[in-house]
């Protein structure tokens, strides 16, 4: 049998990402973006939506970490320290909402769409699961998010919109603070979870699945 | 039915042996490489008395030529801008040329599939006219026509037709006549021109970067008495027309009218209907689309870019970004750059004609040795299309 191996999943990931990049760009919110037609209210519709999105984020990586058992301390480790530099994140989004504008008590009850429902469930699902390593496909879709688009988003909405840097901070800080995501991912894979009987091909299927997800959830938004 | 041992050694052929039941699939081998290039080669500084361009002073020209690093390639015209040959003949002479090198003749050869981006009429298709060239038949034609990537299509179409054992012996062209369609004459007609004294970039740049040029392959069922022959391992072709718009166009005017729906003929030229243009930012997008096809060959066929002796390719290391490289590496995808071998800065660009013309330089150039293995590779920009080939030489 096929060697599974870091390359292998490597190799997967990075075929799910481009299929995932093209498809973004067929979603009509991202389109209008691209094409120089997104309006304020498009800007704001995302920043209402996305919120629900990252508050989430930072609840499953905490329920992961509590998951993992005492043989990968050092993982678990880095899953906590992980939950604690993203936890407070939408609270610069919200800022970002209100700089609009917009109002707090709006985005503050503003309910999860279709796509953020499933996306969530299935994240809170995954991460109860005892050493749910399979989630580092999902961390692979949702980080690469924020190293490879939210930045150039980001740029684009705040040419489109002329908006201030602290109108678009959450999308721009991502894009900045996300620098060594691929090396340390690397290293995590290399941890010896592939190890862990069909590792491999769950990262991997966890990634096209969240990557679907997310995918509905920026329709939704559309 | 199973075949007794002794037909796979010496294996039957034809439609007559598939309806009797023999189900037997064949190898299938490269035995010989030919190419055309039409007139002498012609240097950058001297691009402009060919294409008419003496009026011109093209902007972009330096810019183009130092990307494509081309320093040298072949026009079928003159330098007053009257064809020499066509399209047809120029694919005709390579296929004789791959004769020449053979242990066949040609009127053995059964089955002809042509590539080209356009050929010389709209229709009837270009193998008819290549095959009325060679003066053989009757045989089974095909006319496969797309832009570079049409070349894979042919090969595949010859590969799968020898491997069933429905012919023993085939012939596969590719040959392109861009120049045609560069001259500035076609471009001094059109709106545009008239109104900015230039020609737009998504047309300039093509036209310092295409030539002219045929290659041809002749696939047996066996492989050559004397001498090396390359055994094609797969073929895999993908296309993904259905995420991208139209890239690289010609017959189809900038306010996406068909060329037939303009009411004639100096109206499609004055709309710039029938110009060659390629949109650049939309090539870009579709680098990823390739190597994420080149990535799911790795597990499909379960080979290692690492085994790779030769990788021949119609596109440019050196148009690869870094974190491109970089990602290749990772996924254990990378073939270093001494094993990339590519003619293009001698022989130019030539479409579909290029792996052809590639390929024989490679294999007839005393390089090769049995065992190695060469990967040929296609990308199409027109609506994004990504074809790979495997070969083995023995």
């Amino acid at each position: 049998m096929k060697e599974k191996n870091k390359n292998y999943v490597l190799r997967q990931l990075f075929k799910i990402w481009i299929d995932f990049d093209n498809q973004l760009n067929h979603i009509p919110m991202i389109k209008r973006l691209l094409g120089g037609k997104f309006r304020l209210e498009d800007y704001q519709r995302w920043l209402l939506n996305h919120r629900q999105q990252v508050i989430e984020g930072g609840r499953w990586i905490a329920l992961a970490a509590s998951s993992i058992t005492h043989e990968y301390t050092e993982l678990r480790s880095k899953f906590i320290q992980h939950a604690a530099t993203e936890h407070r994140d939408y609270l610069m989004l919200e800022h970002n909402y209100l700089s609009l504008g917009g109002k707090a008590e709006e985005i503050q009850h503003y309910p999860k769409n279709i796509g953020t429902e499933a996306l969530s469930a299935y994240m809170f699902h995954q991460a109860s699961q005892p050493n749910p390593f399979q989630l580092l496909g999902a961390m692979f879709i949702i980080e690469g998010l924020g190293q490879r688009k939210a930045g150039e988003w980001g740029l684009l909405i705040q040419q489109q919109l002329k908006l201030k840097t602290d109108q678009v901070s959450f999308l721009l800080y991502h894009s900045k603070n996300d620098g060594d995501h691929l090396a340390e991912f690397e290293a995590t894979l290399d941890t010896g979870i592939l190890s862990i009987d069909n590792m491999a091909d769950q990262i991997v299927k966890t990634a096209r699945v969240v990557a679907k997800l997310y995918q509905l959830q920026l329709e939704e938004m559309s | 039915m199973t075949a007794p041992q002794d037909d796979l050694e010496n294996p039957p052929f034809s439609a007559y042996d598939a309806a009797k039941g023999l189900n037997i699939m064949h190898k299938v081998y490269i035995n010989s490489l030919g190419k055309f290039l039409p007139g002498e080669p012609v240097k950058n500084s001297e691009i402009d008395d060919y294409l008419g361009n003496q009026q011109y002073q093209s902007k972009n020209k330096a810019l183009v030529l130092r990307q494509n690093r081309i320093k040298t390639r072949h026009y079928a015209l003159d330098k007053n801008g009257q064809s020499l040959y066509s399209n047809a003949e120029m694919a005709a002479k390579a296929i004789r040329d791959a004769i020449e090198h053979s242990e066949i003749s040609l009127s053995q050869v059964s089955f002809l599939a042509s590539s080209t981006s356009l050929g010389d009429v709209l229709l009837p298709g270009l193998a008819a006219h290549i095959q009325a060239e060679l003066g053989i038949g009757p045989l089974e034609i095909a006319s496969l026509q797309s832009v570079c990537a049409s070349s894979l299509m042919a090969m595949k179409n010859a590969y799968l037709q020898i491997k069933c054992g429905e012919h023993a012996l085939a012939a596969v062209s590719g040959s392109e006549f861009s120049s045609r369609y560069l001259k500035a004459s076609v471009y001094e007609l059109t709106d545009i021109y008239r109104e900015t004294g230039e020609i737009p970039i998504e047309s300039d740049f093509l036209r310092y970067t295409l030539s002219d040029g045929a290659g041809a392959a002749i696939l047996e069922n066996k492989p050559n008495q004397h001498g090396l022959s390359l055994e094609i391992k797969w073929i895999d072709l993908k296309s993904y027309a259905h995420q991208f718009d139209i890239c690289m166009v010609s017959g189809r005017s900038k306010d996406k009218k068909y060329w037939g729906d303009h009411p004639n003929a100096a109206i499609c030229e004055q709309r710039s209907a029938l110009v060659l243009t390629q949109d650049y930012f939309s090539l870009k997008k579709m680098i990823p689309i390739w190597i994420s096809h080149g990535l799911d060959t790795l597990d499909r066929y379960d080979y290692k870019a690492d085994d790779l002796d030769y990788f021949c390719s119609h596109y440019s290391s050196n148009s690869l970004k870094l974190d491109t490289l970089a990602l290749m590496q990772k996924t254990a995808a990378y073939v270093p750059e001494e094993k990339w071998f590519s003619n293009l800065s001698t022989r130019g660009n030539t479409g579909a004609a290029s792996i052809f013309i590639i390929l024989e330089e490679l294999f007839n150039s005393g390089k090769l040795q049995k065992g190695q293995k060469v990967m040929c590779h296609v990308p199409e920009s027109g609506r994004c299309t990504n074809a790979l080939m495997l070969l083995e030489v023995v």
